[in-house]
């Protein structure tokens, strides 16, 4: 049987398995017993990319047949401080799990920074390593370099987060339109959009400290982002109609 | 000439029966698709029936009953000796097409499935003609009823020789000597009319019985199925989605079929009656009056026939086309109606008054079936307000969601005081009273003329429900799913047009027969005149008579029942709101039709806590329920739901026949009247609310399951979740059961119309 490496978000971990991902995020979401139901977020890891930083051996012992002749669910190989440690390139695609285990498979793409919205705001879900909303006067590609190149007091090694809907807050935050939103608490996202708009040096407002681990997956933007200063990976999320006609099931499901 | 056409009404009814058989066979000669969707449609199958078995089991002993306390009464000489057979005919021949909808819609649903693996427009053949079958039982068997009593009663029972010399059997008096041919006819209507109570009582337990099994299986699968265990709509895990997709059956294929089969034959029973009642001014009038309603049906049929043929699309439809194939059938039926209604006219068969008076009838069905979809569906301003109201939390849904349930019956009430005064205006010309209420009665005719397509239209949604159903049970791909999805949304639009003809027919055929109740008042007057030993009947100052003309006193009139107009009777009776016992008969009217619904939503609470005990019983000890590997036990879910469905119909059902007789014994006539008038006025407008209502939340729901307001997991899909299990009893259990209410309330003050005269207190 084959073996898989995958990178989980939540909790941050790289973890070994011999299910495929559509398994493997059933199982991750539902458990053994089906008890279980919990959203999952995870990268499939290029094994060849990263055998120095694993322990193979370990990985062999580990990695095997149950008894029963069913197939290994999960090895733990490494928690926290596990997405610094896995360079952009060892990423493969990114599957998204409903709670009932319907998994979805994002293709990462080359970026193009030049179709970045300008003077817009945007919204974005971090997820990992750490996971607060955050408001943002700052484009994908800039807020990622913003936060790990080392220029600011707050600084992270790499940074995995999702471009969630602001609709017409995104030119508009007192009197845009606000429905259809991820965020309930419309007054204080207007609050915190009007002081990233008006304050020329703060570009990033936290609009909520803790995260639930439940991604609204019909209010994702553009997509996933991962990397750190300029080396970015895209994973696009797809618009509804079009998600609806390539795995009607998770549109169906989410 | 004018009774050999009559020969086309059961030819008719033969006709629909026989291309139901057509479309059946049709149906079940399909692909049943795999090993796993024969196993999950023979579940529900067999839980379907084993609902059935155990309802007419309940039913049968109450009709039982009813038929001996009915037979008592027509040996007291104050019931209509027919009345005891017509009663179970009735209740037979709904109940028999509540069965046949049944097999049939259970053993499509699989196939239309599997269908749809095909392309969209066979899943849509295959359901649309397996919901055609329960569309032309109905009709079928609705008409065919009919021709057998008028034949039997015409030929065999009113013959010359009878009517001369009366004819007696058992002590009871079938036909009294001297009976004219005029007086033959109101007798023969008048005993026909009483078989639409053992269809109304029949609709009412499968109603009320339905609408409580379906809402108990519904909560028990979501509460713990989808809420606890966490598991999706559908799962085969859970145990009790079997018994939810019974429901599905149970509630929308046999009440919908029993409700409309009602509907359908009590306003061609109350035109009739009223046609009988007509002044004649040539000979042949009264029996064209009597046999234009069921010709009018019985060409409906064949039209419904074509209709149910247009509905063709390509292979590779959209459900836009669907939607327009769809109502290409139910349209193009109705507009042909027009043009033989027209055609009748113009033959002098009808007046062309009364042709207005059934274009009223359509029109009034169409905009209250259009309003009706403008309230519920997400695609317009109220439901989407309702959604919008869940940014607050779900008590504002639940405020947005009474306000508009409230606002939206502005329409239907409009459009069937419309109707009402239209068809009136045209067949009576605001003065001729008798032919008025004719005209109305019509117009309850015209609408549901073509209820053949029209109801398979409607039967139509929970087989594509339970083709989704068993598709997602049955793992089958995404695409058939999303087939199955298309065709249960386009299900749901064509439901809000039957919804609209279901409520608006209710109110208009409750209209007809309070009319009829009149002229059965008037018949029993002349009966118990004529047994008097003075000859006549007093009822306050006023002496009606029929062969011998009484002695009148100061401040006494002296009335001959023969030419009796209505006026004399409200003058007789006191008929106006101004007499108190009419004016409580009204109050009393209003509160049966919230205390029904308070006990039918009460029943349906008890019910869903035992199914919620039993399934969290089964996910609790049967070992691997969750991994699949152990199977749940469906059957066990069905029982209880079957169960508490029994014992749980009982008393609101039986309420309503209770509450009409006693108020007659009680209060008399002008408590009946106040009775009626008050039930089928508030009735019809707590129906409208509550059946939009809960529409419109149950929509909102899915609108914003579609993403808005964040979607699926977001509060505000929390609080709209809250909303459609508020309005899943509203919509599934009390709503549509209303429409029964008021026309069987009415059926038993018919049907006890001698007894009210004969004991009333009053």
């Amino acid at each position: 049987m084959s073996k898989y490496i995958y990178l989980t978000c939540n909790p941050e971990a790289l973890v070994a398995s011999m299910l495929p991902p559509e398994s493997f995020g059933l199982y991750l979401s539902t458990g053994t017993k089906k008890r279980n139901k919990s959203q999952t977020i995870f990268f499939e890891i290029d094994l060849s990319r990263i055998e120095k930083l694993i322990d193979m051996d370990s990985l062999d012992k580990r990695c095997v047949v149950k008894s029963d002749g069913s197939p290994k669910s999960s090895v733990y190989l490494s928690v926290y401080r596990v997405l610094e440690m896995i360079p952009n390139e060892a990423l493969k695609s990114l599957y998204l799990t409903t709670d009932h285990g319907i998994v979805l498979e994002l293709k990462k793409v080359s970026y193009d920074k030049g179709k970045e919205q300008q003077n817009a705001l945007h919204l974005y879900q971090e997820l990992c390593p750490v996971n607060p909303l955050v408001a943002s006067s700052l484009a994908p590609s800039v807020f990622l370099k913003k936060l790990t190149d080392g220029s600011s007091p707050i600084v992270l090694p790499r940074l995995f987060f999702v471009e969630l809907k602001l609709g017409d807050l995104a030119t508009n935050p007192l009197a845009g339109s606000a429905e259809h939103l991820p965020y309930p608490n419309i007054g204080h996202l207007r609050d915190c959009l009007e002081i990233i708009r008006g304050e020329y040096e703060k570009h990033m407002k936290t609009v909520h400290r803790i995260f639930t681990g439940e991604l609204l997956y019909r209010t994702i933007d553009s997509g996933f982002y991962v990397g750190s200063n300029d080396d970015l990976v895209f994973y696009p999320y797809p618009r509804m109609n079009e998600l609806e006609r390539v795995n009607y099931n998770f549109f169906r499901a989410i | 000439m004018i009774t050999s056409l009559f020969w086309i009404v059961p030819i008719s009814a033969l006709m629909a029966l026989l291309f139901a058989w057509i479309f059946y066979k049709g149906m079940i000669v399909q692909e049943q698709g795999t090993d796993r969707m024969k196993e999950i449609a023979a579940y529900v199958s067999e839980g379907a029936m084993a609902y059935l078995k155990r309802q007419y089991t309940v039913v049968g002993k109450v009709f039982i009953i009813l038929v001996i306390l009915l037979s008592i009464l027509a040996y007291m000489g104050i019931q209509n000796p027919f009345v005891p057979i017509a009663f179970l005919t009735g209740g037979v021949f709904s109940g028999l097409c509540g069965f046949l909808g049944m097999k049939t819609a259970t053993a499509a649903s699989n196939r239309t499935a599997w269908a749809a693996s095909k392309s969209l427009n066979k899943g849509l053949q295959v359901a649309l003609r397996s919901g055609a079958v329960m569309g032309l039982v109905v009709v079928g068997f609705g008409l065919l009823d009919i021709a057998i009593w008028f034949i039997l009663l015409n030929k065999a029972i009113f013959t010359p020789e009878h009517m001369a010399n009366g004819l007696h059997f058992l002590g009871l008096t079938f036909v009294s000597a001297g009976t004219d041919e005029h007086q033959k006819f109101i007798e023969i209507t008048a005993t026909m009319l009483t078989f639409g109570m053992g269809a109304s009582t029949q609709a009412l337990f499968a109603r009320v019985g339905g609408g409580i099994f379906t809402k108990a299986a519904d909560v028990g699968a979501d509460l713990v199925g989808k809420v606890e265990a966490g598991i999706p709509e559908d799962d085969p895990r859970n145990p009790a989605t079997i018994a939810d997709n019974v429901g599905d059956n149970v509630g929308d294929v046999a009440g919908m079929g029993a409700d409309l089969y009602e509907s359908y034959a009590g306003s061609i029973l109350a035109t009739a009656a009223l046609g009988a009642a007509l002044p004649v001014f040539a000979e042949g009038d009264q029996i064209k009056a009597i046999i234009a309603p069921m010709m009018v049906s019985a060409i409906g049929i064949l039209l419904s026939i074509v209709g149910v043929y247009m509905v063709r699309t390509k292979e590779d439809a959209t459900p836009k086309a669907l939607l327009r194939a769809l109502l290409l059938g139910t349209g193009g039926s109705s507009a042909l109606i027009l043009v033989v209604l027209a055609g009748m006219a113009a033959l002098d068969w009808i007046t062309w008054g009364v042709f207005g008076a059934a274009v009223s009838g359509l029109v009034a069905g169409v905009i209250i079936g259009q309003a009706t979809e403008y309230y519920t569906s997400d695609g317009n301003p109220p439901t989407q307000g309702i959604a919008k109201q869940s940014q607050q939390g779900p008590a504002t849904v639940i405020i947005e969601g009474m306000a508009v349930g409230m606002y939206s019956t502005w329409i239907p009430v409009i459009t069937i005081v419309a109707g009402i005064i239209a068809a009136y205006g045209f067949a009576g010309g605001f003065h001729n009273f008798a032919m008025g209420v004719y005209g109305i009665g019509f117009a309850s005719v015209g609408m549901l003329s073509t209820l053949g397509v029209t109801l398979a239209t409607d039967a139509f949604g929970p087989i594509a429900d339970n083709a989704g159903g068993n598709a997602e049970m049955s793992n089958l791909p995404a695409e058939v799913r999303e087939r199955t999805d298309a065709l249960d949304g386009l299900g749901n639009t064509t439901a809000a047009t039957g919804k609209g003809f279901a409520i608006g027919s209710a109110a208009l055929t409750a209209l007809a027969l309070m009319a009829a109740y009149i002229e059965e008042i008037k018949m029993w007057l002349t009966r118990l005149a004529d047994k008097a030993p003075e000859g006549y009947k007093q009822i306050g100052d006023t002496l009606f008579y029929h062969n011998t003309v009484p002695a009148v006193h100061d401040g006494q009139v002296a009335v001959n029942l023969s030419s009796a107009t209505i006026k004399d009777f409200v003058a007789a009776y006191d008929l106006s709101v101004f007499n108190p016992i009419l004016l409580g008969g009204i109050f009393i009217g209003a509160m049966m039709a919230f205390l029904f619904c308070a006990m039918s939503m009460k029943a349906v609470g008890r019910a869903a806590g035992k199914m919620v005990d039993e399934v969290r019983r089964q996910f609790r000890e049967i070992p691997g329920i969750m991994e699949g590997t152990g199977k749940p036990e469906y059957a066990k879910c069905v029982e209880i739901s079957t169960k508490g469905a029994q014992s749980e119909m009982l008393v609101p059902s039986l309420m309503a026949i209770a509450v009409p007789t006693l108020v007659g014994l009680i209060f008399g006539v002008p408590g009946v009247i106040g009775l009626l008038a008050g039930g089928m006025s508030t009735g019809f407008v707590l129906a409208s609310m509550l059946n939009n209502a809960g529409g419109a939340w149950d929509n909102a729901k899915k609108y914003v399951e579609r993403g808005h307001y964040g979607g699926k997991k977001s509060e505000c899909h929390k609080a709209t979740v809250v909303g459609d299990t508020v309005g899943d009893p509203f919509k599934d259990t009390s709503g549509p059961a209303l429409n029964i209410l008021i026309k069987l309330m009415s059926m038993v003050a018919v049907v006890l119309a001698g007894l009210t005269v004969a004991w009333s207190l009053f």
